[in-house]
């Protein structure tokens, strides 16, 4: 087995930076905000240091950017990491806080060697503008020390990574404090100095935990690990240094985030119809947006235009700190066919879904509506308009066998004013309604009014004449 | 003559009173043989405005259209209904044969929201035919949908009232439609591309409430007059 270990130094930082579209200096301080965590290139190039004081650093550089570190920030932060790394590796273990683990001995058939595997990673780190530190060990323990300690190649020989590790200082194989002072005081001063030593000797003069501990490094003790599984959803957060007050700020990480659902879905084999985007406030609760497409939809400048329409219409109520984009549904991806069985284009159906959906996001979802007969005796009730949603098909049984109607139906009935001058058909008596209390009992008649209009008039049971529609 | 003089010609964009062109611009019929006759030919020009200058609804004007919405609607093109001043009834479109799952009625709130989406809709190859009741339009407006529809191919109907009639408009087909005294649909052509206009015929539309022809419509001794004796 082979394991690949990656280590993150600034993690944190580089997931701030990649949403930012001008590089400022910027450092990442603990949780108390006393001393610089991580610093970026900028920073550093201007004399600040990890482990300085923060007002140092300020003096140093004025305009520099803060964030403040969270400990659960962090591990949502690996996870996306882990997110793409499980694209091209199966095995993952997550080590919080800054690093992934992967078993890439069975993946040098599939890649074609293990400089193709590692050139695939080294890749996918650029590609995400991330910095890592990556080694490749004969057990996990050793590939991670050695990643820590920046001395990583790519190499898959047994004997090699032992001299690696056998030149490594005691410092650097994370003992705990007072096991590495009692060995220090022995005089041992390297690790391969440690692992000359006879195991019995060091079980008993040091702890047993000491020795399972050099011997996972080593490889001669089992050091099960067990794998990690992709969530079923996909979620994203991007957060920013300073508030974003207007909506045109928020489409760079937008675009970002987006292009990265696209990828996620290409590789699931799926698409999505509906966006969950937060946008959280500093005070407030989060504003939530619903983005939905009238048919699934995996592309990125699609869902992109949606959000600026919807953007548009919708002004920010507070500035945004952090923007979450999550997706929950997922649907099937259709195989694209040349004609459906209604001899409909897949080119067609998609425009259908693209005009529907920018007009929806615009509009709002109620303004578009789609008319369908209902069986109802009742003119008022014997139509329903439905929300525009995917193609679906209603079926009419028999069409000729409804009555003659208006084309046009008034919104309420409205009062006759004058007597028509020419009746043409009549009475029809609609009645019914008893049965869930409104109840209506009229009778029908077309008339012509004086203007030439036909009009679908009724005299209800309280005597009054009331027009109900148009012949159009 | 130079070529770009030609192409003008030909487009029958430069009006030449002396001669009518035959023009190939792409048109649907309108389904009412007397109407085509009228419009030399052509019906409802496609890539163009159409405006249908109405006072009052219920003189056969949607009945006018039917005929191409049953055969857009047949071919799988949807019939966009921008703004309508009352419902479009479900039955009689039902009845009449046109496919509901490719009719959608949108409302737009207000001016700059229509002229958008009545744009778009006219840029997307799905559309087949868009009637708009536009409440009031600038020239300037007019001329921005114009372009939009030279974009696509579709049919784009305005409803608008008659007094905008000795307006200039930039659409390709104007028709004022007036009621006649037997239920018909009297249309004067106000403008068309090409050709000279003020053809004035009538429609039949007695059919659209299933009225036999009359000669003298008779009255049903109704008892609207009873309730008032």
């Amino acid at each position: 087995m082979l394991w690949l270990y990656l280590h993150f130094p600034h993690l944190l930082l580089d997931h701030i930076r990649r949403d930012r579209q001008e590089q400022r200096p910027l450092v990442i301080v603990e949780g108390t905000g006393q001393r610089v965590l991580q610093s970026c290139p900028e920073a550093r190039n201007r004399g600040v240091q990890t482990g300085m004081r923060l007002k140092t650093a300020i003096t140093l550089v004025p305009e520099l950017g803060i964030v403040r570190a969270q400990p659960e920030q962090d591990e949502r932060i690996l996870e996306d990491q882990a997110r793409w790394l499980y694209r091209y590796a199966a095995h993952i273990t997550l080590t919080p806080p800054d690093g992934l683990l992967a078993e890439i001995g069975s993946l040098q058939k599939l890649y074609g060697g293990l400089p193709a595997v590692w050139q695939t990673v080294e890749q996918a780190l650029d590609e995400h503008r991330l910095t890592a530190w990556a080694a490749t060990g004969h057990t996990p323990l050793a590939a991670r020390l050695i990643a820590r300690a920046g001395k990583g190649e790519c190499t898959g020989d047994r004997g090699h990574i032992l001299r690696t590790l056998e030149a490594m200082p005691l410092m650097a194989a994370e003992f705990d404090a007072k096991t590495c002072t009692r060995l220090q005081r022995l005089g041992l001063n390297t690790l391969g100095e440690v692992f000359a030593l006879p195991a019995p000797e060091l079980a008993r003069r040091l702890s047993p935990e000491t020795l399972a501990r050099i011997q996972r490094i080593q490889g001669s003790r089992p050091d099960p690990q067990s794998p990690w599984q992709p969530p079923h959803s996909f979620r994203q957060q991007a957060d920013f240094v300073q508030e974003i007050e207007h909506s045109q700020g928020l489409l760079f990480p937008l675009q970002r985030m987006l292009s990265e659902l696209e990828d996620d879905l290409c590789w699931r084999q799926q698409d999505t119809d509906s966006l969950h985007l937060i946008l959280q406030h500093r005070h407030e609760e989060g504003t939530r947006l619903r983005i939905r497409t009238s048919g699934p939809e995996h592309r990125a400048d699609a869902f992109l235009n949606l959000i600026r329409l919807r953007l548009e219409q919708q002004p920010l109520r507070a500035p945004v700190v952090a923007l979450v984009l999550s997706v929950k549904r997922f649907v099937g991806r259709e195989a694209p066919t040349g004609q459906d069985l209604l001899g409909e284009s897949q080119d067609l159906n998609e425009a259908w879904h693209t005009l529907i959906s920018r007009l929806q996001a615009r509009l709002g979802d109620h303004a578009l509506k789609r008319l369908s007969p209902r069986e109802d005796h009742r003119p008022e009730r014997a139509w329903s308009a439905s929300e525009v949603q995917s193609k679906h098909k209603t079926r009419l049984t028999n069409p000729e066998y409804l009555p003659r109607r208006p084309v046009w139906l008034l919104q309420g009935p409205q009062p006759l004013t004058e007597p028509p001058i020419a009746w043409f058909s009549g009475p029809e008596r609609i009645s019914g309604g008893w049965w869930d209390g409104e109840r209506v009992h009229r009778d029908y008649y077309i008339a012509q009014l004086r203007s030439g209009q036909l009009a679908w008039v009724f005299r209800d049971v309280r005597e009054g004449w009331f027009i109900h529609g148009w012949f159009g | 003559m130079s070529e770009l003089l030609n192409t003008l010609m030909q487009d029958a964009r430069v009006w030449q009173g002396h001669r009518h062109n035959k023009i190939a611009t792409p048109s649907e019929p309108t389904g009412y043989q007397v109407l085509d006759n009228q419009l030399g030919g052509i019906g409802w020009p496609r890539g163009a405005l159409s405006e249908c200058l109405v006072d009052q609804p219920g003189i056969g004007e949607i009945h006018l259209l039917l005929p191409l919405m049953q055969r857009l609607t047949g071919t799988g093109k949807t019939v966009f209904w921008l703004n309508p001043p009352h419902t479009p009834y479900a039955p009689a479109l039902a009845r009449e044969g046109i496919n509901l799952d490719q009719v959608v009625m949108i409302q737009a709130e207000d001016e700059g929201d229509f002229l958008w989406t009545l744009e778009n809709c006219l840029r997307s190859p799905v559309t087949g035919l868009v009637l708009a009741w536009p409440g009031k339009l600038a020239t300037r407006d007019i001329r921005r949908l114009q372009l939009a529809s030279e974009a696509g191919s579709n049919v784009c109907v305005l409803f608008r009232e008659r007094r905008h009639t000795d307006q200039n408009s930039p659409a390709a087909l104007r028709l004022e439609l007036t009621p006649g005294d037997r239920q018909d649909l009297k249309v004067n052509v106000v403008k068309r591309r090409g050709s000279w206009p003020g053809q004035r015929c009538s429609l039949a539309m007695a059919h659209r409430a299933d009225l036999a022809f009359r000669d003298t419509p008779q009255v049903v001794q109704g008892p609207w007059h009873q309730s008032r004796r």
